[in-house]
């Protein structure tokens, strides 16, 4: 079971550097990978097919920035965050706007793995954990 | 002026603001007390890293798109999705003085019911060991307490001294043992008000053991008043293999404070095996490629990392190691026991027969050595304990040839006879380490040939005799000893003529 997990992520890594042009993800290769599993139907497809969802969720989610916000945020703050982002990670990044009441006041913007946090419920949190 | 003032304020209002930038991944899956992670993207390796609900965990499998993670506290409430932070941080605990008289978790945290810690620093727990300039040459002595031990496989402030053997001949005694005689002599030294005496403070670390043979060393301690010089770091068998991992360095940073600040320090991990066990669990869950006996090809770096932080250091303190290895019948050459004896200085090698015949503590003299040897000694035990040893492995050898024969010579005979004597004068109940002044003096009495005619069965009853004779009466003596450290003509012959005084009251 192990190993075909593991031959299962390889392939997937296999399929993710095919659908990556230029630095971004293609969706004209994706769509030829996932055409090409559909015909060949590789060994645990389904297991290919999630890791190989994992990776490309993980890519795209590097090209946006995810605003959340509990207050208004207009659109040049939003063009002003996707700017900023752009120029920091070298590569083209766009502003997403999702409100969250749940932050109280401010803002918290995620690019892939990096968020950046300026809200009032993530100052209470560092707050609560350093007491 | 103002205007200055404001703008700088400001400034820093400004600055304090800014948003704070973290690295975040989820968890994918969790499992044994470790968590396979996604994202993560800059995290560190060893790095500590922030679950919900409060645990930690540390970054110890980078691999391209998982993070594999071990966690430290309670996983119950962990699930797949949740997210985790970096924090920059490497691991670190409390230390100091302030965690004396303490019993506390692998992560410093107090869980003796006696309030929080008040310390003041905080140590990372994974250090690299000092080089070699910093080093010096162990030659201070660090006495058990244990007659056998300091008399002829001494042990020196430093040192790192395996003590080996099966499960229950007595190797987490003689460490106890070391410890409450560590105790003893703080207590005289610091009483003395000598400015030159240097107290050696003890840190114990149980690793898998029973909550109730903790509970049991914990009682031992400080019924003989040593618990007070004393740090316990218990990672019980019930806590998670990750708190098992990391105890035994968390005892070494907290070791390493006293080391760092001119003191000297004693560490005992009990025991290295499953502390071994533990490490090779948690690397299997991380689908590290196992070897021998299924565990991982570091497990050698493991221990060597851990033992190589005990030094005697140049102008500053010491760290001095008993690890414990526990061996299946007798097995010294198993994996984890030959990589143990290869990183120490020397090893206490305790036997099944030798304890189930009554010699305890059980010493195998022919197995047990310390490299640092008589550099670790002080001179009058070198000059009434020096050939102890070459004896007793003569005795070992004419003992195993005497069992074909039972026609032996004069001197053969006399030398089984002395033999015999020299073991049953070694025997030493548990808990009650002798002071290095009374071991003088016994081993003095025994030189000069004073329990030659003592019925051998009553040797323990003569030793002890003598005991409490140069303790009730001879105090003057024995502090003499102490101080001077070394038999002169004089000393030798009050030391003769209380012998001989003994002699006369035992047998009369």
């Amino acid at each position: 079971m192990a190993s075909h997990a593991k031959i299962a992520e390889q392939l997937a890594r296999q399929f993710f550097r095919l659908s990556v042009v230029a630095g971004a993800v293609s969706s004209e290769q994706v769509a030829g990978v996932l055409a090409y599993v559909e015909k060949h139907r590789p060994a645990n497809s389904v297991m290919v097919l999630k890791a190989y969802h994992r990776l490309v969720a993980a890519e795209l989610a590097k090209a946006e920035a995810v605003v959340e916000h509990a207050g208004a945020v207009d659109d040049a703050t939003l063009a002003a965050i996707a700017a900023a982002m752009t120029k920091r990670y070298r590569r083209p990044v766009a502003a997403t706007a999702r409100p969250s009441a749940a932050l109280l006041a401010g803002l918290r913007v995620r690019v892939g793995d990096d968020v950046y946090e300026s809200s009032i419920a993530g100052q209470l949190e560092a707050l609560a954990s350093s007491v | 002026m103002s205007t200055v003032l404001e703008q700088i304020e400001q400034q820093i209002a400004k600055l304090s603001a800014r948003g704070v930038k973290k690295n975040t991944g989820n968890i994918r899956t969790v499992a044994d007390g470790v968590a396979k992670i996604d994202g993560l993207s800059d995290v560190m390796y060893n790095e500590m890293v922030q679950f919900p609900g409060g645990a930690i965990g540390i970054a110890l499998n980078l691999e391209e798109d998982e993070v594999g993670c071990v966690i430290l506290g309670d996983i119950a409430n962990l699930k797949e999705g949740d997210e985790v932070t970096t924090t920059g941080r490497l691991l670190s605990v409390p230390v100091g003085k302030a965690l004396l008289g303490r019993t506390v978790d692998a992560l410093g945290n107090p869980v003796d019911g006696k309030g929080p810690i008040d310390a003041k620093e905080s140590y990372p727990v994974e250090r690299i060991a000092p080089g070699v300039v910093v080093r010096k040459s162990v030659s201070q002595a660090l006495f058990t307490g244990i007659m056998a031990i300091d008399s002829m496989i001494p042990i020196g402030r430093g040192q790192r001294e395996l003590i080996i053997g099966d499960r229950g001949t007595g190797k987490t005694t003689i460490t106890i043992d070391t410890i409450i005689n560590q105790a003893k002599i703080n207590k005289v030294g610091l009483a003395s008000g000598d400015p030159k005496f240097r107290p050696v403070y003890s840190i114990y670390v149980a690793i898998g053991q029973k909550n109730s043979n903790i509970a049991r060393t914990i009682t031992a301690l400080e019924e003989a008043g040593a618990l007070e010089f004393t740090t316990i770091v218990a990672a019980p068998a019930a806590d998670n293999p990750a708190n098992l991992y990391i105890a035994p360095y968390s005892g070494a940073a907290m070791g390493e404070w006293f080391m760092e600040n001119g003191m000297d320090a004693l560490i005992v991990y009990d025991d290295l095996s499953k502390h071994a066990v533990a490490y090779r669990q948690i690397s299997l869950i991380l689908k590290r490629p196992s070897g021998r006996e299924a565990y991982p090809g570091d497990v050698f770096y493991l221990h060597s990392r851990l033992l190589e932080r005990a030094a005697r250091l140049d102008g500053k303190g010491s760290l001095t190691a008993l690890p414990i290895i526990e061996t299946l019948a007798g097995d010294v050459s198993a994996y984890i026991s030959t990589n143990v004896i290869s990183i120490t200085d020397g090893q206490i090698f305790l036997e099944t027969d030798l304890f189930n015949q009554g010699i305890r503590p059980a010493i195998s003299v022919g197995l047990s050595v310390s490299r640092v040897g008589s550099a670790a000694q002080i001179k009058a035990t070198k000059q009434v304990g020096g050939k102890l040893k070459g004896e007793l492995a003569q005795f070992r050898e004419l003992a195993a040839f005497a069992q074909f024969g039972s026609d032996l010579d004069a001197k053969t005979k006399a030398q089984l006879d002395r033999g015999n004597r020299i073991v049953e004068l070694f025997k030493q109940p548990a808990y009650s380490p002798l002071p290095i002044e009374l071991q003088v003096a016994v081993l003095f009495a025994m030189q000069k040939g004073f329990f030659e005619p003592v019925d051998i069965r009553k040797v323990v009853d003569a030793a002890a005799s003598l005991k409490s004779f140069f303790t009730t009466r001879k105090d003057a003596l024995l502090v003499e000893i102490r101080t001077k450290a070394a038999l002169d003509a004089d000393l030798e012959a009050k030391l003769q003529a209380a012998c001989e005084e003994w002699k006369s009251s035992f047998a009369a």
